[in-house]
């Protein structure tokens, strides 16, 4: 078990050096000079002076060893560096919508796994009957809706026609709970029809494919009720491959939130990511990406701990 | 009409949605005269008209146009970046695979670390340095898809690498290059086709998404993310210039997505497939269950703790239905063990899961027959006309089964104690720390030591000897008065084997513990050491039974006979090697069974008759009985 978590530890280490690597590697691996890319654009050549200014300010006029170490060390005391715009610390903006992102995400992965779980139960016990084939019809066609449009139209139908709620914003948890909540819901529930339909697939397959199994066949000659044999010898065990894909797809949210986000107005850090892109300040841009893809890493780490704990057969390995 | 092969249909339709989104995009110059940029200030926001069909947007564009003209960005973005991720994937992928080494490490560490990215990001990241465009999408789809693709091709060359046409085409001295790309590539081609199918959808989706954001394509291009953008600014006044784009999209994703899907089927089989079961569900009609009475010695049929009698249980398949077991009639007597034996597909393992009701649905059924068992409280039970709960009631309690696997016939994520207990807690409904006491006498004797230990043990911490122990631990925890043992020791070594054997037997012996038990093998070797009578059963049917010594002295069916001079045998005095006999001829595929005897192929003894009809069961000494009208002659 220890040299299970140990090894599992370790590969997660390694991928965050390589991925703080490639992040600070892609400026250099773009053809071209980096501070006159950015500052490009608009068909005007930049002015040499900016260039220069621009490439002393990114460090890019050290040697390149030099600046992979101000880099590394910057990031291991939790400097990112200063905004382009205004000179603010990146570090502080992210600590301040980080939270906010996150509770999005946990938000509207708690929604999609209430609705998809389920129902991706529902179908594989119903396997191949009009319930089954109706759901299954349904994830397919919300799985092909891209989530900016589901996003768009429920901002015209909900906020603009109905008027239930607000077209989007944001109100700190602190000063008005239930207000916050509500303006919570679009955008977690925009995120959590795509990501229920594929809770729902991988459930279904995965129920499936475990009522297979020769333990159930065991379970129902033991002469075990069938909700008995559903709940405790196809469900429990269904549930840790489930909780897998579930887990590596809040990942994946980690950088779909984006696009929601930005159509709701949620003040998050991917949002802000967009704003950042927008003005092309590296400094924000490569501190976003950097913070995201160590929780990226982080929660793959956690699901496989988690799986740990769900499988006995890797436990006591 | 068409006529177009099953495996096709399911891909043909979204390859068609697919097709006409592809050709709308194609022929846009041709399909309308506007200029998707062309601006005209005077007619914003103009309603449809029959020059613009689906009006003008806030610049007074033509919607229509922008629409097919979004078709084209969105498209060659996708199909560029598609194509050249999965020629650079491919490539990568393929020599990563063949050669291993370095190459492997190179391509496909590098592969999983890009794919442990959220795409988007990595997108984004590439777009602040150089700006957005049709360009810089171009080539951010490539860095992101090539990965995906390398993946593929490299788990499918693994596994391709070893295959024996690959070996001769290395050992027929084929260049490297020839190897790659004209015996390995085309084999692997299935996944890699899904692949840039998944690409293509996942391509769409995130150009729209950029352009959405203002990052993908840039104004006054048509993309339709970015008249989405564009017309979400003023959806409250007229909502059509939005919802279109939101359509188009839609629909194009959809087709793309349904199109993998099929692909996915019709490349990986293996997958839990939507189509082929919704097809066979509809299929499904059964006969309705006759009354199919056929000869079962009366006498015995009145004192058995089992009897069945024409017991038939089909199957479909895709070829049609199949009868895998058909007019089986057989007795079991209390105490009694009577061996059931065939070679694989005999249709044995499907009779003993009928009994108990245990029938893989909804492909298999037990369509007629009579399943008749006496209780422990000496009442007699049809098990086939119980209802799920009825046969709940008898499963575990009255017939217990043991199954051929024990590995998988264990739940692995609960301690063989608990697995014991369940079966008590249900049908004796005692407590749970009770049931778990009784577990460990039960572990105690089937012979495991320190069973208040061993309980808390999972099963893969046990051999398999040991999960065949918990198992009959299983099956006699409620004392039944009857065990199907399905091919307990098949998987097991052969030491192991007689040990279970043995075990078996020893539990049967005791006293306090008398069952009948239907031992269900192919080894005659086995029947000879455990049962008292036996059946022999041939594609589905029992063609000969009878008591274990009569009938291996001398055999009433040439099937039998055979079997019986197929063990290996080494004459004791001599010291010689007999020749091992085989029966000539394959057993023939249930869905083409002769009218006749199924074994008549195959036998040196069938006349015209054999062939024509079905022989009846004979009578050819004390309870024992053939199939067979020539059993005279064989004896003979």
């Amino acid at each position: 078990m220890w040299r299970y978590i140990i090894k599992r530890v370790f590969i997660a280490l390694m991928l965050v050096f390589v991925v703080t690597s490639i992040v600070f590697l892609v400026i250099h691996l773009i053809p071209g000079d980096p501070a006159m890319l950015l500052l490009s654009g608009g068909g005007v050549d930049p002015a040499p002076e900016v260039v220069d200014a621009m490439r002393r300010r990114l460090g890019l006029d050290l040697p390149i060893w030099t600046q992979y170490i101000n880099y590394v060390t910057g990031i291991l005391q939790g400097d990112f560096g200063t905004s382009f715009q205004d000179d603010h610390p990146v570090a502080e903006e992210i600590a301040k919508r980080l939270p906010r992102t996150i509770e999005l995400i946990l938000a509207a992965t708690a929604l999609s796994i209430l609705i998809g779980v389920p129902l991706g139960i529902l179908a594989a016990l119903q396997h191949g009957k009009y319930v089954d084939r109706t759901l299954a019809l349904g994830a397919g066609l919300m799985l092909s809706v891209p989530v900016f449009v589901t996003g768009t139209l429920m901002v015209l139908l909900f906020a603009q026609e109905l008027r239930w709620v607000p077209a989007g914003g944001f109100v700190a948890f602190s000063r008005d709970p239930v207000q916050h909540l509500i303006f919570l819901l679009m955008p977690a529930a925009t995120i959590a029809i795509g990501f229920s339909a594929a809770i729902f697939r991988m459930t279904r397959t995965t129920v499936l494919e475990t009522l297979k199994r020769d333990w159930v066949r065991t379970a129902r000659a033991k002469g075990l009720p069938r909700s008995v044999v559903i709940r405790r010898h196809v469900v429990r065990n269904a549930m840790g491959p489930v909780m897998t894909v579930i887990g590596l797809q809040m990942g994946t949210l980690l950088g779909g939130t984006v696009l929601v986000e930005y159509v709701f107005n949620w003040p998050g850090l991917s949002g802000f990511l967009v704003v950042a892109v927008e003005s092309r300040d590296y400094p924000e841009v490569q501190g976003i990406i950097l913070v995201i893809s160590f929780l990226f890493i982080m929660l793959n780490l956690l699901v496989d701990l988690l799986y740990s704990v769900l499988d006995p057969r890797i436990r006591l390995e | 009409m068409l006529n177009i092969d099953a495996k096709y249909r399911n891909i043909l339709p979204p390859l068609i949605g697919v097709a006409l989104v592809f050709l709308l995009a194609l022929l846009a110059p041709f399909i309308t005269g506007h200029d998707p940029v062309h601006m005209s200030i005077s007619e914003r926001m103009a309603p449809p008209s029959m020059e613009h069909l689906l009006g003008q947007d806030n610049y007074g564009r033509d919607i229509f146009s922008r629409l097919l003209y979004g078709a084209r960005v969105s498209i060659a973005v996708a199909l560029f970046s598609a194509l050249s991720a999965g020629i650079l994937g491919i490539t990568i992928g393929i020599i990563g695979g063949y050669f291993g080494g370095i190459a492997e490490l190179i391509t496909v560490r590098l592969a999983d670390i890009i794919l442990s990215f959220p795409p988007i990001l990595l997108a984004l990241l590439i777009v602040t340095i150089l700006g957005p465009g049709v360009e810089t999408l171009g080539l951010v789809l490539t860095i992101l898809y090539m990965p995906g693709y390398a993946r593929v091709a490299y788990g499918e060359t693994l596994s391709m690498r070893q295959l024996e046409f690959v070996e001769a085409a290395r050992a027929l001295g084929s260049p490297t290059w020839r190897i790659l790309a004209l015996t390995i590539l085309p084999n692997i081609l299935g996944p890699l086709i899904v692949q840039f199918s998944l690409t293509v959808s996942s391509a769409v989706l995130i150009e729209s998404g950029l352009s959405f954001l203002g990052l993908g394509v840039v104004p006054p291009d048509p993309s339709w993310g970015l008249m989405i953008r564009e017309a979400r600014a003023y959806m409250v006044y007229t909502p059509m210039p939005l919802l279109w784009p939101c359509i188009a999209l839609t629909i194009t994703v959809l087709a793309v997505n349904s199109l993998c899907d099929a692909l996915r089927d019709f490349y990986d089989p293996r997958a839990v497939s939507t189509n082929f079961l919704a097809n066979l569900a509809k299929t499904l009609i059964y006969a309705p269950i006759a009354k199919d009475y056929s000869q079962i010695d009366a006498q015995k049929a009145e004192s058995a703790l089992l009897s069945t009698s024409g017991l038939r249980t089909e199957f479909v398949t895709p070829k049609g239905r199949i009868r895998a077991s058909n007019d089986v009639s057989f007795t079991v007597a209390p105490g009694e063990t009577v061996a059931l034996v065939g070679e694989s597909g005999s249709g044995k393992t499907i009779t003993g899961l009928s009994v108990l009701g245990l029938v893989p649905e909804p492909l298999g059924k037990m369509t007629s027959g009579q399943v008749a068992l006496r209780s422990k409280s000496d009442e007699i039970i049809c098990i086939e006309e119980l209802d799920d709960e009825g046969l709940q009631q008898v499963r575990g309690d009255e017939i217990a089964m043991v199954f051929q696997e024990p590995m998988s016939s264990l739940n692995p994520v609960y301690p063989v104690g608990e697995q014991i207990a369940e079966s008590l807690r249900y049908h004796r409904k005692i407590s749970r720390p009770q049931a778990l006491l009784t577990a460990v006498d039960l572990l105690e004797s089937v012979g495991i030591s320190d069973p208040a230990k061993r309980i808390k043990d999972y099963p893969h911490q046990m051999s398999g000897g040991m999960q065949q122990r918990v198992m009959i631990a299983m099956a006699l925890s409620c004392s039944p008065s009857l065990i199907i043992a399905d091919e307990p020791t098949t998987a097991l070594d052969v030491t192991i084997q007689a040990q279970i054997l043995e075990l078996l037997r020893n539990i049967r012996n005791q006293e306090n513990r008398s069952f009948g038990m239907l031992f269900i093998t192919h080894n005659l070797g086995v029947v000879a050491e455990i049962a008292d009578r036996v059946l022999v059963m041939y594609c589905g049917r029992i063609v000969e039974s009878g008591p274990v010594s009569n009938l291996f002295r001398s055999p009433a069916h040439p099937y039998t006979k055979g079997l019986l001079a197929s063990i290996p045998h080494i004459d004791h005095s001599s010291g010689d090697r007999q020749p091992l006999y085989a029966i000539p001829g394959t057993v023939p595929a249930l869905d083409e069974l002769p009218p006749g005897c199924a074994f008549a192929p195959r036998c040196n003894l069938a006349i015209e008759a054999c062939v024509q009809e079905l022989p009846e069961l004979e009578v050819v000494g004390d309870g024992h009985w053939s199939r067979c009208p020539r059993w005279r002659e064989l004896r003979g």
